[in-house]
């Protein structure tokens, strides 16, 4: 192939932590938000997978705010499953987006890497990372963003910005701007070369000196009480903005789907878009059946072998369904996610809902929602063991694990 | 002697403070629920207390062993796997409720909070010599709850009627109960209401009385009926022990706070107030008819009323909190915010006003 044994390169998949993703409840209530499954796999197993694809993958981290133990048992998993080795590591303070990198530059650079990936574990997307690999070689940066179209209206964590149409340098970068600069939005994924620590290391200097100057100007006497902690370097405002437009930064840009995971009714969404790319790369993954000895499948499916669905159910189209649930006669299921040991009673229809794990459906039961992903009530959510009783109708709503609904309920957050 | 505790499930009409905590260990008068009644049951010469569970023992045990230690008192805990109702955990328990000695034990509901007249009893229960005493509270609206018809003079239970449509009495259930050891012959292990089946059978034997219980009584697993039950708490603790109130210039009504607590200069604090370990409550603040839990921060010139505010959160300055808002642990009001009946779960930060009774995750 002509690589040579030293072109290792690492992937680093950002995955938050329990204080900050309360965007993600009552669904993450009993598991952190990257174990929460998407096409019947935890959500942080689709960038992993995807890195899998990176030829000369040495290492995985993942990197969080999350107890060890959280993740212990998923990491040793998924090593064996991949084969390739994943490693937790737990950040004990925030350092910032890219601070987070940098404080685990030795780790990271113990393979002596050429390259390094940094992900976002909520994003959704294809993750063309060995394409990305092969435009950063030919760009000879400090590091490549993945790139997408998008509206000037979907609101972007990270940032909006301007890339040259022929050499596809980073021009210009602004996170979250209240004007419209560009339709071409930051996709959370970029892949740098080690010089990036260097790039980092200097702004924590910088800081650090103005820290110690002791005469400070008017101006920044006024400046918040809240200054920032020299190790604490974003990505965002601290890198790519001010490298951009220097010939260190270039872009990517995808032309498949993009999202980001912020909100239980997004994961449903989610679930959909890998559930279709799943027909394209590996169809084996998904369900079919015609209603005779298997349920009727309409669509993308994803069931888990070990779950039993009544051949007389109609399942699909975006459905997936985890481990031991049981899917009764005559269920009709929808643009859903059923979470593990789920028992569906005969006749229910669940539509445009999350089931949480142990949670029962009643006979003649009806869960459904609008569907509108990106708002609160847009998809009912069911926590863990929630229990719906027969003929009872559940309809853009969000109940907290552990409640039994005796009367139908709408628009509401049930404690 | 020994006694049960009927702690039961998951606590969810007190979320999102039983989101951080087990119900039993929700702090109420700065003090978690369950030792109320664990302090009452040794102050009449219990021995060994056990507490029925059906979620989270390892957080429970923790807690308990510190207890275990402090009041010189046995605490077990006696597991359900599947809900028992309210007689089956009796049923479970049996091998340590049973002692051989043919004492009666307590048997209490962990959500009631009362003045726990355990002494008187115990007399009055040596006194009918029948099998079974349970203490019965007057009510305004019998019909809500299941009336217990009893002969007034001697207190004779003759049955239980589940909410009522014509008027049968004004007794209710008030869920603390004094048995001999031979109840326990009448329970199966199995899923029991102690109402509907148990009591009715000792009734018809006529071996079931009722006594009134003196004082307060409140149900408080749900936080309207918490804040009230701390109004009637702190009045009974007014008459009882007043040194344990707090007096002063800018103490209104009855007020609880912990040592440990700082209050600044130019507040004023109370009616019913209760303020928890370490909080500190800078100076100009206004509390009235809220519960402030342990390592809870007031900022300067806030307002609080009818709230409870949970354990390690702040409330802004010039903030103002009312109408049944709850927060949950570690909640951050910003300053000048309102929020007018907002319910936060935990590690939330508010910087938005709450304009009507909404539920923030």
């Amino acid at each position: 192939m002509g690589s040579s044994m030293e072109e290792k390169v690492v992937a680093v998949i950002m995955v938050g932590g329990p204080t900050k993703g309360t965007r993600f409840r009552p669904l993450s209530l009993n598991i952190p938000k990257p174990l929460f499954p998407i096409a019947g796999q935890p959500m942080v197993h689709h960038p992993i997978s995807a890195c899998k694809r990176i030829p000369n993958l040495a290492q995985i981290y993942l990197v969080g705010f999350y107890e060890e133990r959280e993740f212990a048992l998923y990491v040793s998993a998924i090593s064996n499953e991949l084969k390739v080795p994943v490693r937790y590591l737990r950040e004990d303070k925030p350092h910032g987006s890219a601070g987070g990198l940098y404080h685990f530059r030795n780790l990271i650079m113990e393979d002596s890497p050429s390259h390094i990936f940094l992900l976002n574990c909520d994003v959704c997307c294809s993750f063309p990372l060995p394409e990305m690999l092969e435009a950063h070689r030919g760009y000879g940066g400090i590091g490549t963003l993945l790139v997408i179209k998008g509206s000037p209206e979907s609101a972007s964590q990270f940032g909006e910005l301007v890339a040259d149409p022929v050499t596809n340098e980073l021009l210009h970068y602004t996170e979250k701007p209240e004007t419209f600069v560009s339709d071409r939005i930051n996709c959370g994924v970029y892949v740098f070369t080690p010089e990036i620590f260097n790039a980092i290391g200097d702004v924590s200097t910088q800081r650090k000196d103005r820290a110690t100057l002791k005469r400070v100007s008017s101006f920044e006497a006024l400046q918040p009480a809240t200054r920032i902690p020299t190790d604490f370097v974003r990505l965002d405002q601290d890198i790519l903005s001010p490298l951009a437009g220097k010939k260190q930064l270039y872009t990517y840009e995808t032309m498949d789907f993009w999202e980001q995971i912020k909100s239980p009714g997004m994961s449903l969404r989610c679930s959909g878009l890998y559930l279709s790319q799943f027909r394209l790369t590996s169809p084996q993954l998904l369900a079919s059946g015609d209603g005779t000895s298997i349920a009727i499948v309409i669509g993308d499916v994803y069931i888990h072998p070990s779950a039993k669905v009544h051949p007389t159910a109609k399942i699909g189209p975006n459905v997936s369904i985890s481990a031991n649930a049981r899917v009764g006669p005559g269920v009709r299921l929808m643009s859903c996610i059923i979470l593990d040991d789920v028992e569906i009673m005969e006749n229910a229809v669940v539509t445009n809902a999350i089931v949480g794990w142990k949670s029962s459906i009643g006979r003649w039961s009806r869960v459904q929602a609008e569907g509108v992903y990106n708002t609160k009530l847009g998809v009912t959510i069911l926590g863990d063991s929630v229990s719906v009783e027969d003929e009872v109708v559940v309809t853009s709503s969000i109940v907290l694990p552990n409640k039994t609904l005796n009367v139908s309920v709408q628009d509401e957050i049930i404690l | 002697m020994k006694a049960l505790i009927l702690v039961g499930g998951f606590g969810t009409r007190l979320r999102p403070l039983t989101l951080s905590f087990p119900k039993p260990l929700v702090d109420f008068a700065n003090k978690p629920m369950i030792l109320h009644q664990i302090e009452a049951l040794k102050a009449v010469g219990v021995d060994e207390v056990v507490l029925a569970i059906n979620y989270q023992p390892e957080v429970m045990l923790n807690f308990l062993k510190d207890f275990e230690t402090k009041l010189e008192i046995k605490i077990t805990c006696s597991q359900e796997t599947e809900p028992l109702g309210t007689a089956g955990p009796l049923a479970l328990a049996r091998d340590k409720l049973v002692d051989g000695s043919g004492e009666p034990f307590f048997v209490l509901n962990s959500d009631v909070i009362s003045e726990y007249p355990l002494k008187e009893m115990l007399e009055f229960h040596k006194t009918h010599g029948g099998e079974a005493s349970i203490m019965v509270t007057k009510v305004d609206e019998p019909s809500k709850y299941g009336v217990v018809v009893m002969e007034e003079s001697t207190g004779k239970v003759e049955k239980f009627v589940e909410k009522p449509k014509l008027y049968v009495g004004n007794k209710i259930n008030a869920g603390i109960y004094l048995l001999n050891p031979s109840v326990l012959d009448k329970i199966e292990l199995r899923p029991t209401s102690i109402e509907k089946e148990t009591f009715p059978k000792i009734a018809a034997a006529q071996g079931l009385y009722a006594m009134v219980l003196p004082g307060f009584w409140m149900d408080i697993g749900q936080p309207r009926d918490y804040i009230t039950g701390l109004r009637l708490y702190l009045d009974s603790l007014r008459k009882k022990s007043p040194a344990k109130l707090t007096s002063g210039p800018h103490i209104v009504g009855n007020v609880l706070v912990d040592e440990t607590a700082k209050i600044g200069e130019g507040c004023l604090i109370g009616p019913d107030v209760a303020i928890g370990p370490g909080c500190i409550v800078e100076s100009g603040v206004r509390l009235s008819r809220c519960t402030v839990m342990r390592g809870v921060r007031i900022k300067k010139h806030a307002c609080i009323s009818s709230s409870i505010i949970g354990w390690h959160s702040t409330v802004g300055q010039w903030a103002r909190i009312e109408n049944m808002t709850i927060l949950g642990e570690d909640v951050h009001v910003s300053d000048e915010i309102y929020s007018n009946g907002g319910v936060v779960l935990p590690h939330k930060e508010i910087k938005t006003n709450i304009l009507k009774p909404e539920i923030v995750m």
